[in-house]
């Protein structure tokens, strides 16, 4: 469901998108439309966009269209979501050890709102990170 | 809310910098994440066109940053950023910058390249092209012919000696090419030319093969080298050929190529001459023009040849011998003028030229008494012949001389002038009745009669020229007369002069302008030095119109500058016995007689004037000041009181409380200045005296009063209001004096004494800042005022000053005031000569200002010699100097006022004195 949510297509818009935020969470999704695990991640994105929309924003960066942040954010994945509130990238603690982003398909929409949620909250606190709500530890799920 | 953000980025953008986002590392593995500045760059730079380094500068160097480059306005020398790459953005921002500055200059176009043409001119007028400078001289060369151009010499023919050998001496090789050329022409001409190169072959001993060994190649080398040179020369890149490279070969055989045409312009003119003298032989001008001509082409043996056969041609013609005699050397002039002499024994220019040409004195005589013999008639060969003799041989000559011209009236009078007495009358009646028509002889007889004795015959005899001439209508003209008369108080006959005066100016002219007319003629003679003509001139004038006032003082001030004390006093003496009314006759005469120290003469003459004109001021003054001077207070006093009961004026009354108070009767002084106000209550001078005498016996109050009455009685007196003003402000009443002296301003706004005692008023308070706003006031409500311009100079500080001084310049430029402060900041800057200059300046101005007197006196006293300082005393008593603020205060002074002229300068120079 890729196509119902805003695109940006270049490294320009990408920073107005996170510029022009004033009081919402910028919600990035980093990579390729035609892979698997973002269209899972699309998916979910889609479906929670209108719920989230009072307190996040969601857009879509075509990593091969846009590769400006390639090195910048380590875009080596085939799906990344970042997080940024008034320009700041907000790192989140997911128990995964990279809390700089998540670089996996969330399938749950629950989780997903209650992570944005969980970042919003932080993000107008003036953290810097955030503790994600569930640990996506792999001790859990092997 | 939906934003469009996939609008496009600004140039060169880099994602995420324009941000300041920073990246992390969390596997380093994959490599650096963290985004570092130089890398983009680099990247960056690779993109874009490197900036080129500056030519002549290597890229590495590093930049000059020092203040040495460094400019307010512009900025660093150097470009600051110089290193960084040309980008997108620098080229966006250069054509912004563009477009303003082409914008920019659209707007100023016209104007600016009107100024710019305007500039141009200015430059070309002062420093014009060369091409303009010789624009005349140009137009000029189309008249110049084809053979003038020609005859033009070739530069560096001027360079002579060492320089031209050295130019000419320059030997350079030979290329192989030509050689190689010049093999190639000679198997050629060897061809054609069988005995030629046979010759040569022969001289080189048959070794044709070896070009170098072969003389005749070497001749052809050198030919075909002098052919390539004339080549270039010919075809110069100017344009202007300077070498006819066909003529130049052929032409070597002349040496002087310059002087061809003149040569053929020569033999021209002797064709022409040629012709002249065969078809007319006896036409002697056409003989003299050969020979010059010969002459001038430098042959000087056939010039003296054809002179030779032209004095034979034709020998009545005294030119052609003269030339002849000019031609040869003396001693063959001599022989040439010989003969010349007896060819034409009439001409006296021979005769004269012989003479000349003899060195000795005695040999010219004889010569010139040959000449006598032959022409006794010329007066020429008989001036030159007395010319030589001593005095008595002279005249005897003269006396032979007079026979035989007996119209030549020169020797008449030299004649006359040599001999005795007797003899000397004898011969001018002798002359006069040879020349009766010459009035010359007429004047030497008169001054002979003059210098012997008879000076009472003057008159007699101008009497019995006049009537001489007039029978015989030789009257000359009224202006030959005066410049007679001149000539003849030059020659030391003062009475033939006025004898000739008397009877030459009445000549020709109206009753009605006759004073005018004479009265020039005097001027006229005053401004030639002629004083005697011009007494008598003022003598008849005087005669004829005794009762004129102005005729009497301008002779009595030509007496006084150019004449004895004795005949101005006479002079003045007649004056006033003519017009007994004219009071400054009257004072000339007693004031002359002061200065001849007959101060009872001086006296005398007062009472006399007295006599004539009872109540004139002017006398009953300068009595009392004669009085005054002399000591004589009791007399003055007795004067005074005479002068105030029959004269009675105003200033009489000033007069006499002066004298008092200067002589410390205070309490007279006041009695008759209160009597003075209650005859003259409108004269403010005695209002201000009367205060005066109170503020000297310290009663204010009674002082007050008089200011009071004064400022009501007269109002339009600016004397009171300061007064009054000052009066206040001395007792420490400033807010009243301000307002005495506002309200005088209200009535006389444009009175600057009013605006500088009140500014003065200020600046003695200490309100500098109110003083500077007056004088600003001041000077717009009287802004030609010299006085109110030289305080505001005082006032300036040191640095403005000068700025000032060009302001009051600018505004009143001729004002004394003004030169005398301009002066004063020279003197103070030690600019001496300046100073000096412009003290001058303002004296000669207002030769009656005395502080300008005093202030030349007291620089030349600091900086001039003591002859300087006696002179410029002596102008200032000349002149006698009257106002000025400073003389004023110290002439006014009861201290001071009797003192002597001199001694007044020197006192007031000392407050003068630059502190």
């Amino acid at each position: 469901m890729s196509y119902l949510l805003p695109h940006l297509n270049s490294g320009w818009a990408v920073d107005q998108a996170i510029l022009s935020e004033e009081d919402r969470v910028v919600v990035i999704r980093f990579g390729h439309d035609y892979d698997p695990v973002c269209m899972r991640m699309d998916e979910t994105l889609h479906s929670i966009a209108e719920l989230v929309k009072n307190y996040a924003v969601i857009y879509l960066v075509d990593i091969t269209q846009v590769p400006d942040f390639n090195s910048m954010y380590e875009l080596y994945d085939p799906c990344t979501v970042m997080f940024f509130f008034r320009n700041k990238h907000i790192m989140i603690d997911l128990g995964t050890g990279n809390n700089n982003k998540i670089n996996w398909a969330l399938t749950d929409k629950q989780e997903m709102i209650d992570i944005i949620e969980t970042v919003f909250r932080g993000a107008r606190k003036g953290r810097g990170l955030v503790v994600s709500p569930k640990d996506y530890s792999t001790k859990y799920r092997y | 809310m939906q934003h469009n953000f996939n609008t496009k980025p600004p140039p060169n953008y880099v994602a995420g910098l324009g941000r300041g986002a920073t990246g992390f590392t969390t596997r380093s593995d994959i490599g650096p994440a963290r985004m570092l500045p130089g890398s983009e760059l680099g990247a960056a730079s690779a993109a874009g066109p490197a900036r080129a380094p500056p030519a002549g500068q290597p890229a590495d160097k590093p930049q000059d940053l020092s203040e040495t480059k460094f400019d307010h306005f512009n900025g660093y020398e150097e470009r600051l950023f110089g290193d960084t790459p040309y980008e997108e953005d620098d080229k966006l921002a250069d054509e912004v910058w563009q477009a303003v500055d082409a914008q920019l200059d659209k707007r100023r176009k016209a104007r600016r390249e009107a100024r710019e043409q305007e500039e141009l001119k200015k430059f070309r007028a002062t420093r014009p092209k060369l091409q303009h400078q010789f624009a005349d001289l140009k137009r000029d060369l189309e008249t110049v012919s084809y053979a003038e151009w020609e005859a033009l010499p070739e530069p560096g023919a001027h360079i002579k000696g060492a320089q031209a050998a050295k130019r000419s001496e320059r030997f350079t090789k030979a290329p192989d090419s030509l050689l190689d050329r010049a093999k190639r022409e000679i198997e050629g001409a060897s061809v054609v030319q069988d005995d030629g190169a046979g010759a040569g072959a022969g001289a080189g001993g048959g070794s044709t093969d070896t070009p170098l060994a072969d003389l005749k190649s070497l001749g052809q080398a050198r030919n075909s080298v002098l052919e390539v040179k004339l080549d270039l020369a010919g075809d110069s890149v100017t344009g202007q050929t300077v070498v006819d490279p066909k003529g130049y070969l052929t032409g070597m055989a002349s040496v002087k190529v310059s002087s061809e045409a003149e040569i053929g312009d020569i033999k021209k003119a002797r064709l022409l001459l040629d012709s002249v003298r065969q078809t007319n032989p006896s036409h002697a001008p056409a003989w003299i023009a050969s020979a010059r001509l010969e002459e001038v082409a430098g042959r000087l043996s056939k010039a003296i040849e054809l002179m030779k056969q032209a004095c034979a041609a034709c020998p009545g013609a005294e030119d052609v011998w003269l030339e002849s005699a000019r031609l040869h050397s003396k001693d063959g002039a001599k022989l040439v003028l010989a003969e010349a002499v007896r060819a034409v024994p009439q001409s006296v220019k021979v005769w004269l030229h012989a003479a000349s040409l003899e060195d000795d004195g005695r040999l010219r005589r004889l010569v010139l008494r040959k000449a006598l013999e032959v022409l006794p008639n010329s007066v020429k060969l008989w001036q030159a012949a007395i010319d030589l003799e001593t005095p008595q041989d002279a005249k005897l000559m003269l006396a032979r001389a007079v026979e035989c011209v007996p119209h030549a009236v020169d020797m008449w009078l030299a004649l006359a002038r040599l001999e005795t007495y007797d003899n000397a009358r004898k011969a001018l009646n002798r002359a006069l009745t040879a020349v009766p028509t010459e009035p010359l002889i007429w004047i030497a007889a008169i001054k002979l009669e003059e210098a012997n004795g008879h000076g009472e015959q003057c008159d007699a005899l101008v009497g019995r020229m006049m009537k001489w001439l007039d029978q015989h209508e030789a009257a000359p003209e009224r202006e030959l007369w005066l410049s007679e008369a001149e000539a003849a108080e030059r020659a030391g006959a003062p009475l033939t002069c006025d004898a000739i005066l008397r009877a030459a100016l009445p000549i020709g002219i109206d009753p009605e302008d006759r004073r005018r007319i004479w009265m020039e003629d005097a001027e006229t003679f005053v401004t030639k030095g002629a004083h005697e003509c011009a007494r008598a001139t003022f003598a008849a004038c005087l005669a004829a119109y005794p009762t004129k006032r102005s005729v009497w003082e301008r002779a009595a001030q030509h007496e006084k500058a150019h004449g004895s004390r004795e005949a101005l006093a006479a002079l003045l003496r007649r004056a006033v016995g003519y017009c007994p009314h004219a009071e400054g006759l009257w004072l000339m005469a007693a004031a002359e007689r002061r200065e001849a120290g007959d101060v009872a003469g001086a006296r005398g003459v007062l009472t006399d004037a007295f006599r004539a004109n009872g109540s004139s001021e002017a006398v009953w003054l300068a009595g009392v000041q004669l009085e005054f001077d002399e000591g004589e207070h009791e007399r003055a006093r007795a004067l005074l009181a005479r002068a105030r009961e029959r004269a009675g004026t105003e200033r009489i009354w000033a007069r006499s409380v002066a004298v008092e108070r200067s002589l410390g009767d205070l309490h007279a002084a006041h009695e008759l200045a209160v009597g003075g106000i209650a005859t003259h209550p409108r004269c403010a001078e005695l209002h201000v005296a009367r205060a005066a005498v109170e503020l000297k016996r310290s009663a204010v109050g009674e002082a007050r009063a008089t200011y009071a009455r004064a400022v009501k009685a007269c109002a339009d007196a600016p004397s009171v209001w300061i007064g009054a003003a000052a009066l206040e402000a001395a007792d420490g009443a400033l807010g009243k004096a301000r307002s005495l002296l506002e309200s005088a301003r209200l009535r006389m706004p444009a009175e600057p004494r009013l605006w500088l005692e009140a500014v003065r008023l200020e600046r003695r308070a200490g309100n500098a800042q109110a003083a500077s706003a007056l004088m600003a006031k001041a000077l717009q409500s009287c802004p030609t005022a010299g006085t109110l311009w030289a305080e505001a100079i005082a006032m300036e500080p040191r640095q403005t000053q000068k700025a000032k001084s060009s302001d009051a310049l600018k505004r009143c430029d001729n004002d004394p005031h003004v030169i005398l402060a301009v002066s004063r900041l020279f003197w103070r800057d030690r600019k001496l000569d300046k100073a000096r200059v412009w003290c001058n300046r303002a004296a000669a101005l207002d030769p009656l200002l005395g502080d300008a007197w005093a202030n030349f006196y007291a620089f030349e006293l600091e900086h001039g010699t003591a002859a300087q300082q006696a002179d410029v005393l002596a102008r200032a008593v000349s002149a006698a100097p009257q106002h000025g603020e400073h003389w004023k205060r110290m002439a006014d002074d009861p201290a001071s006022c009797s003192m002597p002229l001199a001694e007044l300068v020197k006192r007031v120079a000392e407050a003068m004195r630059l502190s």
